[in-house]
């Protein structure tokens, strides 16, 4: 005991020489190229199982010092057999900046029937200058399953199968779609409200009135110096309207002749009187007659009296 | 008011010159009974000269109406049958070989009349219809090398039977659209019928019909048809009603829009206008109203509308659309 107390710095001193020393002799931390037997390889095949002529894709992966290069060999086409080689792609990566990835990408064309075990190849290490520093034979552990629907000798190469379709996403789209559909009804249902609603008003409001009122604007313009022949044609759009609306007749599409055939029917009190203004209106519209701003006025006046006998008599 | 001056007199003018038809009509009358608006619009084509198509079941005594027709207005009248056998050379007249002289001479055909029934004008071939309807739109016919003008007035009265289609020739729309007015002559009414009837029975002769027309009468009817003022609002009516045969839609009727295939030419529009002013001069009037373009609206229309699969399927009629338009557009 008292001598572990008396020398325990020489102790200490003689564990750390020799941990530098192992770290000393590492590859990796002086930076040396490693060994190629210290390199990982690894293979992956998809799909695993396929039918006769059909191709697999068969992806070596191998990780390697950043400073040295890799490379697959694969046997010549007899040794490579129950395989064909239908291409072959290579791509390079850094990892981190000590360790960079090698990945061959081979279209293998897969013949024959059963479990058949990828062909092995050949890993060729390189320097940075392309000497050749080692190789290194690979068997992969993955195989592939071929299943043959007519002879296992069959060695023709079947077609590439087209690239799947990207499938629709409804399921995603179909709320936004039950919403557009929701909003849509909605704005229906106002409109179909606010139609009704107007509607509504539009018949409650009394066709007489607003003959009345238009009769009133008609004579204030005349009076502001519109022609008279145009306030004709005006005073007989007026009066059909409110002969279509007090009324219920078709007065608007109606030529005169048809106007005084439902008012006949209806045996209409102010008939003389509605007739003599729709013919005399007619003459101003289609005969090229002028009557004065007085004949006007009298017109006016006429057809503010028949509103008003109307009214007197009701709505029919 | 203060009416336009020249219109003023204008409308004495037509009143005077118009009485030759009041005369005709009674003359008409006393041998055919009922089918007055088919003679009122045998007499509308005559002022506007056009031509007419008409169509009704056999026995509605067309052929009648027509020969009175012509024989109180003082025309020549002509009544063609048409046959499946029938050639151009039968209808227009040909060239005769001259023994004498040794030389062909034009020999003018049925079609050298004033009033022509082509009675079942679909029973000829179409080289035969072409030839009819080449004549109504020319007003001459060319036999061998020469050029003979038809006389004038010159009016077409075709006859179609619509019951009945086996072995005839469809007239096409493009001869179709020739006529200016397609009329429905229609059945009598019950009255009319009886008093049919009983005239028939009581004596075999038939009233004789006398010419009220002197010459010149027509003519000069229709110079002052050409003078009858045509108000810009009713050319727009009629510009309207026309549209609204090819675009329903754009007036309220979009429910028409699948049902019509094909809208009315723009020889509607003419013949609507052409056909308005004669009807405002048998009224006496020196211009005319939407009333007169509503009057004669179905038979310048019916022919020129072309109805679709759907109004077929339907059984929806070229009137029914008619009917749906005049109720639609607004009248100025």
């Amino acid at each position: 005991m008292k001598e572990s107390t008396e020398h325990p710095g020489v102790a200490g001193s003689a564990l750390l020489l020799l941990l530098l020393s192992v770290f000393a002799c590492s590859p990796v931390l002086l930076g040396a190229p490693p060994r190629p037997d210290s390199l990982q390889a690894s293979v992956t095949v998809v799909p695993d199982s396929v039918y006769a002529g059909e191709r697999v894709t068969m992806t070596i992966r191998v990780r390697r010092g950043s400073d040295m290069l890799t490379d697959v060999e694969l046997p010549d086409s007899a040794a490579l057999s129950p395989f064909m080689l239908a291409g072959r792609r290579h791509f390079s990566s850094r990892v981190s900046p000590a360790l960079g990835e090698e990945r061959t990408v081979l279209d293998l064309a897969v013949f024959g029937s059963g479990k058949q075990r990828m062909p092995a190849f050949r890993l060729v290490y390189r320097d940075q200058e392309g000497h050749v520093t080692g190789t290194q034979l690979y068997r992969p552990d993955a195989a592939v399953f071929v299943k043959t629907l007519t002879s296992p000798d069959v060695k023709r190469l079947r077609p590439l199968k087209p690239p799947l379709q990207p499938v629709f996403p409804f399921l995603l789209v179909m709320p936004f779609v039950f919403a557009a559909f929701g909003l849509a009804g909605a704005v229906l249902l106002v409109l179909f409200l606010v139609k009704r609603k107007v509607r509504f008003f539009a018949e409650t409001v009394d066709p007489a009135q607003v003959a009345g009122r238009k009769l009133r604007r008609l004579g204030s313009r005349l009076s502001g110096g519109m022609p008279p022949a145009e306030c004709h044609a005006e005073l007989s759009a007026v009066m059909r309207e409110y002969l279509e609306r007090h009324y219920r007749i078709r007065a608007l599409e109606a030529v005169t002749q048809e106007i005084e055939r439902d008012l006949r029917k209806l045996g209409v009190s102010s008939f003389d009187a509605i007739m003599t203004l729709l013919r005399q209106a007619d003459l101003v519209k289609f005969a090229d007659s002028r009557p004065s701003a007085e004949e006007s006025r009298n017109s006016i006046r006429q057809a503010e009296e028949i509103v008003r006998s109307g009214r007197n008599q009701g709505a029919l | 008011m203060q009416h336009a001056a020249g219109l003023e007199e204008l409308g004495r003018e037509i009143a005077a010159a118009s009485a030759f038809l009041d005369r005709a009509e009674e003359q008409i009358a006393s041998r055919i009974i009922g089918q007055k608006e088919v003679i009122r619009r045998v007499f509308i084509a005559l002022l506007a000269g056009g031509h007419i198509l008409l169509e009704g079941v056999p026995g509605l005594a067309k052929t009648l109406i027509v020969r009175t027709f012509a024989a109180a207005m003082d025309l020549r009248f002509q009544r063609i049958q048409f046959t499946p056998d029938m050639l151009p050379a039968d209808l227009v007249g040909t060239m005769v070989y001259n023994p004498k002289d040794m030389e062909f001479h034009p020999r003018q055909g049925p079609v050298f009349a004033n009033v022509i029934l082509a009675d079942e004008i679909n029973r000829s071939p179409a080289k035969v219809q072409s030839a009819l309807l080449e004549a109504m739109q020319e007003k001459q016919v060319t036999i061998g090398s020469s050029t003979f003008p038809l006389p004038q007035p010159f009016m077409v009265l075709a006859t179609q039977n619509p019951i009945e289609h086996e072995g005839t020739y469809l007239l096409p729309e493009a001869q179709v659209d020739r006529f200016m007015m397609k009329v429905m002559v229609d059945y009598p009414s019950y009255d009319e019928e009886l008093e049919i009837m009983q005239h028939a029975a009581a004596s075999g002769d038939m009233p004789e019909v006398r010419a009220v027309v002197r010459a010149g009468d027509i003519a000069a009817a229709r110079r002052l048809i050409d003078r009858i003022y045509v108000d810009p609002r009713v050319q727009r009516y009629i510009v309207d009603l026309v549209f609204a045969t090819r675009k329903p839609a754009g007036y309220g009727l979009a429910s028409l829009e699948s049902m019509i295939e094909y809208g009315a030419s723009p020889r509607a529009s003419i013949f609507l206008l052409l056909a308005a002013k004669a009807h405002a001069f048998l009224q006496h009037r020196a211009y005319i109203t939407p009333e007169d373009v509503k009057s004669v609206a179905y038979e310048t229309l019916r022919h020129r509308i072309i109805p679709g699969y759907e109004a077929e399927a339907e059984n929806v009629r070229t009137d029914d659309f008619i009917r749906e338009i005049l109720q639609h557009v607004q009248v100025p």
